[in-house]
């Protein structure tokens, strides 16, 4: 039934034929019918009129074509076939454009193309019941192989073309740039000045700005492989490493917060981002840098798969309680991993084929359901980090808490009795204590009669008995009820009110102002010796407290509740000092002895170094890498849709490539991390033609800012062609000759005479490419948002270069009824470089996120660099500016103490050294130094980081 | 359109489609050749779907100079009041008579659990309807003043949403895409049409005074479109970040620091007069200049009339929250008559069971009352201005919300569930049709039951009034030609005038 060519008949898939030519449509009047109803003159022309417009060509709606005798029988997307010859009334055509299903209506009433009338209906049916004869040979397209596209061929390795300039070549990628400037009558632009290359080197490997004294250095050393050794210095830098990171953070859309609406930390994502950094910094082999980050379990490289789970991601009290909401969040989660997997490492645009065949590249719903197979047992969630030293820091941090347990108990066992006779301390947000008589319950209820604000919130009740174990734990079987709840999904939750942990964003709110209650029945009677509650531990929040309360206790389910405590013998609230730290929420005027004084200094101390202890060695103990349980079953969905499944599938790589590569192909009941390697094989088999082409044209992007493909994340039959084929196949064939090494790579890009050209605009250059696509000119370009920052801070004198951790915050508060409010002036670990910032999604830095900076949405292959008015104002007014320049023009000063000429020159002189890497000009000296003069060195600081030169790669 | 001469059909054909197109539109000529398309009516919408992307021809040193659309618009600005939460159709603009028939009884074969969980009684409408105006459409009294203003709206009744959860809802009335990072419609619509005010943001997004909404910038973000089509935020109470050097910057040393900057620069671009960058790089920070200048001005609201503040309730000292929101309407309205491209209203914060925000599931009556009381004078005083100035002749307003609520409540509450099913939003203003209802839900405001219209068809509509083709306005990303209404939208024609 499809088109004749050997291809089709060897490979039977249709969705890997497209249009190849399409004729001159003619919209000749349908003739009279007469029957029997002939194709050409009475069918055809209907379809023309009415349907063509939409279902013909390669991006026909819903997939069905009606311009091909194949595709034309075979039908769209999931409505079966259009036309089954004999039978008019199974026909969807007829069906459709009869209106049998109203809401399919063809054509459809804003198409503004005629309908059919209930005549031309009626001939449609009776050709297609006289067997829809269509003559073979009369199609105005015909299919094409999609599979025929340069970036699905193999690799191989082209020999360097000859050159007519034979002296311009350092090495033989120069000679692909060369051969075709020649070809296009284009010269190749003189060397920039060795101080320019050395700037544009430092930033674009690094993303700082070169010292002076670096420069200073360079340009004294004239030996002739002084290029290669700054070159081998940068690389070797952890500067490096940390350039390359953002760039490939971009690509997966890295964040430290899950997106959607709550935008909730994702604690533990960082391990992933200095993974990243610490494989580009180690020169890992790239194709065990897609095989860690496919299945890094299998290697004990646990951080590694945190690429799996870059995306932004609904947490399950977000997703509706409705069973086709989770199915739909599950699909999106998943295909998120698909989109990753594809763009990533191939190239290939596979969330296409979530709902339908893709519409370009050989890539079926079939394949992609296939490919999702591999992924089923994989979810967005933290996993533990496995190694020995992490085992045992994990084990030293369990002893640690443990004692902090029994401290903080011992603490609150020598709070001041209720009712002991004197005035108890006020209620305190943070923390209070209700002591008691002991008394044995196995009920506790907390009322509260009245609050400081809104509805009442606790972040955790706690009750002990006499031993100090805290027996309302619902790990320790207690259970809740409440009378009645407002529930925040993931911050307010009744169950959270007794889960032992801390903070607002794991509290109980009730549903009512000023009042409400909870009651916990623990798993045994217990003696109950105190109460123990909070608004917030953590000391954030202060509102929401209840100041008026009873705590009552029952031993006994049907045994009336009796009070033991109210806040009726505390002070008014607000009049005793609010608990500053963790403690008892006691005041001097509880009359405490002497020695329980002492005691309580001690535990004070204790609990201080644990808890700092604790800091220091719980770190990266668990990273969100992605948990891996047995898979679901992956079903081909029909319309991507997961209320329509269909055939269950194994996981499978495209059948497009199989006659490239040997295919993934396993049984459904494969196991999970079995799925994730093979699929890392399959990729980075020397036959699969796509990883290193990909890779290499990333690291050519990173270097002249456009790809030799300009869709780095789009090898497919919809991105742009290549500018340089050959080039690309020789550098893809390099890179896979050389181990997969990036250095190599990026060392021979910044070593040839292309990286080595000037910038400057030629007429003739213009005229003929002004895209600069051939490289007829070094393409400079603005700074990304990290290099700005983190060259400002660099010549600021500020940059801290310590490395990983939890991220630096971007914002006082991350969202909720506060927002983002920005952090302004940073000092401590906020001046890290950029890329250690707590990446929040979708909320963009206040000062730099302007700069094209992606929000982590989506994936980002490419940044622009736009250039607007808000970046102005963020540049020249933001207090971090000014700190910056202020900071600048102290060292400047200082730096400037002694030397020759006035203090004020050698300042303009010095600071433009540090900004620019260069020496003012006459003129440009003239004007800073009145600057300075009538105003500050501030001022000229403030300038200078506004410059265009400041914030371009050279 | 229609009274434009179509190309004859062979023409079309010849300049049929991608293949030519694509390639023409990288070309010097392929602007040209779209306008003669888009004059020829193929760029409007429907029959021209197949025609080739329109991907507008960005100059970096003036991003925002006006371009022209697609085919004749009918409005050159926009207005777009969005109500955050999760308004009721029920309590609004729909409405239900069989419902205060069957309320407090169960829904036959209704589903036993929404979003948030199982589902109560059908409940009646919380608030009263009465006719209004000649139409004698039935609108809540919950909203008074915007509900004298009924004859004047195009009411779409059938609206869908593909998610019944906030933020990827809203994402999709502000996207088009229920998943983060894709562009807003401010940034499509600037993106397109550039700016026609010198000094002034082309797209301001105003935030509530209760705080930001729950997909936050998503609905003013440029998602992959060059920066410069990003919302900027800027509110009656909350002024542009950084317009302003901080105070320990002089008057003095800040003027003579940007004029040696201006100097400083311009000398390198006569060094090297083809850097494009560095011109941009000049014209942005000239136009940073003129908007520190401009946008305090159309932000102080003390040369507006006693009389007017009243008119918007911006003077109710009893009710704060209505006074700030009532100060953000009149500065929506000062932006729209300086020319701004597209202003965003925000109604409504972030979630919070309701209290801040239209997400009424437990309180509904009692949180209403509050909300709408902050809403329904000022927004409505708005529109009615902006019609005393005739500039409803060439604005468009928008009130959107971005799904609705269940007829039911909730177990155990007093309020409704998330229901993407079957919602109301409506358009006002230039282009649009007075005075019609298009499209129902059933008897009980369960689902959209005719004329079911996905958001991508509201948003199809809109960009249909500002002269854009939904089929056609393009972006490549990753190499796709993205659109705002993705791979589908009709243009809503019943509403239009």
């Amino acid at each position: 039934m499809h088109a004749s060519s050997s291809f089709s008949r060897s490979f039977p898939c249709f969705g890997f034929l497209g249009v190849a030519v399409a004729g001159l449509v003619s919209l000749a009047t349908p003739a009279p019918a007469a029957s029997p109803p002939d194709f050409v003159r009475d069918i055809r022309p209907l379809l023309d009129r009415s349907c063509a417009g939409c279902h013909s060509g390669e991006e026909a709606k819903s997939g069905l074509r009606l311009d091909i005798r194949a595709e034309a029988f075979r039908g769209g997307d999931g409505h079966g076939a259009a036309i089954v010859p004999g039978k008019a009334a199974e026909s969807v055509l007829v069906r459709f454009a009869r209106g049998d299903e109203p809401e399919m209506q063809m054509p459809p009433a804003d198409a503004n193309v005629p309908a059919l009338s209930p005549e031309e209906v009626a001939i449609l049916a009776a050709w297609i019941d006289a067997g829809a004869p269509w003559p073979e040979g009369i199609d105005r397209a015909s299919l094409v192989d999609r599979r025929d596209h340069w970036a699905f061929h193999g690799v191989v390795r082209p020999a360097p073309p000859a050159v007519r300039d034979e002296r311009w070549p350092r090495n033989d990628l120069d000679r692909f740039i060369l051969a075709r400037l020649e070809t296009e009558g284009l010269l190749p632009s003189p060397d920039a000045d060795r101080a320019r290359w050395l700037r544009r080197l430092s930033l674009d490997l690094t993303g700082l700005p070169p010292t002076p004294e670096e420069i200073d250095a360079f340009l004294a050393d004239e030996a002739p492989n002084a290029q290669e050794r700054v070159v081998d210095r940068l690389l070797a830098s952890p500067r490096y490493g940390e350039r390359m990171a953002q760039h490939w953070l971009d690509v997966v859309r890295y964040a430290d917060t899950h997106g959607y609406e709550v935008n909730t930390e994702r604690a533990n994502a960082w391990p992933y981002r200095d993974w990243v950094v610490a494989a580009f910094n180690a020169d890992m082999p790239y194709d065990t840098f897609v095989r860690r980050q496919l299945a890094g379990d299998a290697d004990r490289d646990d951080a590694a798969t945190g690429f799996l789970v870059t995306a932004a991601v609904l947490l399950p009290g977000q997703i509706g309680a409705d069973d086709a909401s989770k199915r739909l969040a599950r699909q999106d989660a998943l295909n998120d991993i698909l989109i990753n997997t594809g763009e990533s490492f191939l190239g290939l645009s596979i969330g296409c084929a979530r709902c339908h065949d893709h519409k370009f590249d050989p890539l079926s719903l079939r394949d992609y359901h296939a490919l999702q197979a591999v992924f089923t047992g994989v979810t967005y969630e933290d996993r533990e980090l496995r190694s020995a030293e992490a085992d045992a820091r994990r084990a030293e941090i369990a002893s640690h808490r443990a004692a902090i347990a029994s401290l903080d108990a011992a603490r609150t066992a020598r709070a001041p009795l209720v009712g002991n006779g004197s005035p108890r301390a006020s209620v305190s947000p943070r923390l209070n204590v209700d002591r008691i008589v002991p008394r044995r319950a196995t009920r506790v209820r907390f009322t509260i009669l009245a609050t400081n604000s809104l509805e009442p919130c606790i972040d955790e009740l706690e009750v002990f008995d006499a031993e100090g174990r805290n027996v309302a734990l619902a790990s320790a079987g207690a259970t809740v009820i409440s009378s009645g709840d407002n529930v925040a999904p993931g911050r307010h939750e009744l169950p959270f009110v007794h889960d032992g942990l801390e903070g607002n964003e794991r509290s109980w709110m009730s549903n009512t102002t000023g009042g409400g209650w909870v009651e916990i029945t623990f798993a045994a009677p217990v003696m109950v010796d105190r109460i123990v509650w909070a608004r917030d531990r953590k000391g954030v929040y202060t509102d929401r407290t209840a100041i008026e309360y009873r705590i009552e206790l029952a031993d006994g389910a049907d045994v009336p509740l009796e009070q033991v405590a109210d806040a009726s013998d505390r002070q008014p609230f607000g009049a005793s000092a609010p608990t500053q730290a963790p403690g008892d929420g006691s005041a001097p005027a509880d009359g405490l002895s002497e020695e329980d004084r002492a005691a309580l200094a001690g535990i004070d101390a204790e609990k201080t170094r644990l808890t700092a202890r604790i800091a220091e060695i719980d770190r990266g103990l668990t990273v969100f890498a992605g948990r891996f349980s047995s898979p679901e079953p992956a079903r081909v969905l029909h319309r991507g849709d997961p209320e329509q499944p269909g055939d269950e599938v194994g996981p499978r790589s495209p059948l497009a490539f199989d006659d490239r590569l040997p295919p993934l192909a396993l049984p459904t009941d494969a196991p999970e991390q079995a799925r994730r390697m093979a699929l890392a094989d399959w990729i980075v088999h020397p036959a699969n033609p796509l990883a290193a082409r990909v890779i290499a044209n990333r690291v050519w992007q990173w270097h002249f800012g456009t790809g030799l493909v300009e869709t780095s994340s789009d090898f497919g039959r919809s991105g742009a062609l290549p500018s340089h084929p050959e080039l690309l196949d020789w550098l893809a064939a390099d890179l896979v000759a050389h181990g997969w090494s990036l250095k190599k790579l990026h060392r021979s890009i910044v070593l040839s005479a292309t990286y080595r050209q000037g910038d400057a605009m030629t007429a003739e250059g213009l005229a003929k490419d002004s895209g600069n696509r051939l490289l007829w000119r070094y393409p400079s370009r603005r700074l990304e948002a990290e290099g700005i920052r983190d060259s400002m801070l660099a010549v600021g004198g500020l940059l801290d270069l310590s490395m990983g951790g939890r991220g630096f915050d971007l914002f006082r508060s991350r969202g909720g009824l506060n927002g983002f409010p920005p952090v302004e002036t940073f000092s401590g670990d906020g001046l890290k470089r950029m890329i250690y910032a707590h990446k929040v999604r979708m909320e963009k830095e206040s000062v730099f996120g302007a700069f094209d900076c992606p929000d982590a949405g989506q994936t980002m292959a490419r940044r622009r660099q736009s250039t607007t008015p808000i970046q102005a104002l963020n540049l020249i007014n933001s207090p971090f500016t000014i700190q910056v320049a202020e900071a600048f023009a102290a060292r400047v000063d200082r730096e400037t103490a002694t030397g020759d000429g006035s203090r004020v020159e050698r300042q303009v002189k010095r600071a433009v050294r540090l900004a620019l890497g260069r020496e003012p000009t006459a003129e440009e000296l003239v004007d800073s130094v009145v600057l300075v003069g009538d105003h500050s060195l501030v001022a000229f600081c403030r300038l200078l980081l506004n410059t265009g030169d400041f914030v371009t790669i050279p | 359109m229609e009274s434009f001469p179509r190309l004859s059909a062979a023409g079309a054909s010849l300049l049929d489609r991608r293949g030519f197109l694509g390639h023409a539109a990288t070309a010097a000529g392929g602007m040209a050749l779209l306008d003669l398309l888009a004059g020829d009516g193929l760029a409007g919408d429907g029959a021209a779907a197949e025609s080739g992307p329109i991907i507008p021809v960005i100059d970096p040193s003036d991003p925002y100079a006006p371009r022209s659309p697609h085919f004749p618009a009918r409005a050159k600005r926009l207005l777009v009041i969005f109500c955050a939460g999760a308004v009721s159709q029920l309590e609004t603009w729909d409405w239900k008579p069989e419902l205060v028939k069957y309320d407090d009884k169960p829904l036959p074969g209704g589903p036993a659990v929404t979003f948030q969980g199982p589902a109560g009684n059908l409940a009646r409408p919380q608030y009263d309807f009465k006719p209004r105006g000649q139409t004698g459409k039935m609108v809540s009294e919950m909203i008074p003043h915007l509900a004298g203003l009924t004859d004047d709206i195009a009411f779409v009744h059938s609206l869908t949403s593909r998610t019944n959860t906030h933020g990827p809802a809203e994402n999709f009335l502000s996207t088009g895409f229920a998943a983060d990072g894709f562009p807003s419609l401010g940034a499509w619509t600037t993106y397109a049409l550039g700016s026609e005010c010198a000094d002034l943001p082309a797209f301001v997004a105003i935030p509530d005074p209760r705080g930001i909404p729950q997909a936050s910038g998503n609905n003013w973000g440029p998602g992959f479109l060059p920066a410069e089509f990003q919302g900027t935020t800027l509110s009656a109470s909350a002024p542009v970040r950084h317009l302003v050097p901080p105070a320990s910057v002089s008057a003095g040393a800040d003027a003579a620091t940007r004029e040696a900057l201006a100097r400083w620069q311009k000398r390198r671009l006569a060094e090297s007069p083809a850097d494009g960058a560095l011109a941009a790089r000049i014209a942005s920070y000239e136009l940073a200049a003129r908007m520190q200048l401009a946008v305090p001005g159309v932000a102080d609201l003390s040369t507006e009339t006693a009389a007017t503040l009243r008119a918007y309730g911006a003077d109710d000292e009893s009710q704060p929250l209505k006074a700030a929101f009532g100060r953000n309407c009149i500065l929506a309205r000062r932006l729209l008559e300086k020319g701004v491209r597209f202003v965003q209203l925000f109604n409504g914060a972030y979630a919070s069971g309701g209290e801040l925000n239209w997400d009424g599931h437990s309180k509904l009556r009692e949180q209403y009352d509050r909300h709408a009381s902050i809403l329904d004078q000022p927004a409505a005083a708005l529109i009615r201005d902006l019609r005393a100035r005739g500039m409803l002749d060439d604005t468009l307003v928008v009130w959107c919300t971005e799904f609705g609520r269940m007829p039911f409540f909730q177990k155990g509450a007093k309020g409704r569930d998330h229901n993407p099913d079957g919602f109301t939003c409506w358009l006002t203003g230039a282009g649009v049709k007075p005075g019609v209802s298009h499209g129902a839900t059933d008897d009980l405001g369960v689902k959209a039951v005719s004329d079911i219209h996905p958001l991508y068809d509201f948003n199809a509509t809109i960009l249909h009034l500002l002269g854009l083709d939904h089929h056609r306005l393009s972006f490549r990303h990753n190499g796709i030609d993205r659109r705002l209404t993705d791979v589908h939208g009709r243009v809503i024609r019943e509403v239009l005038a």
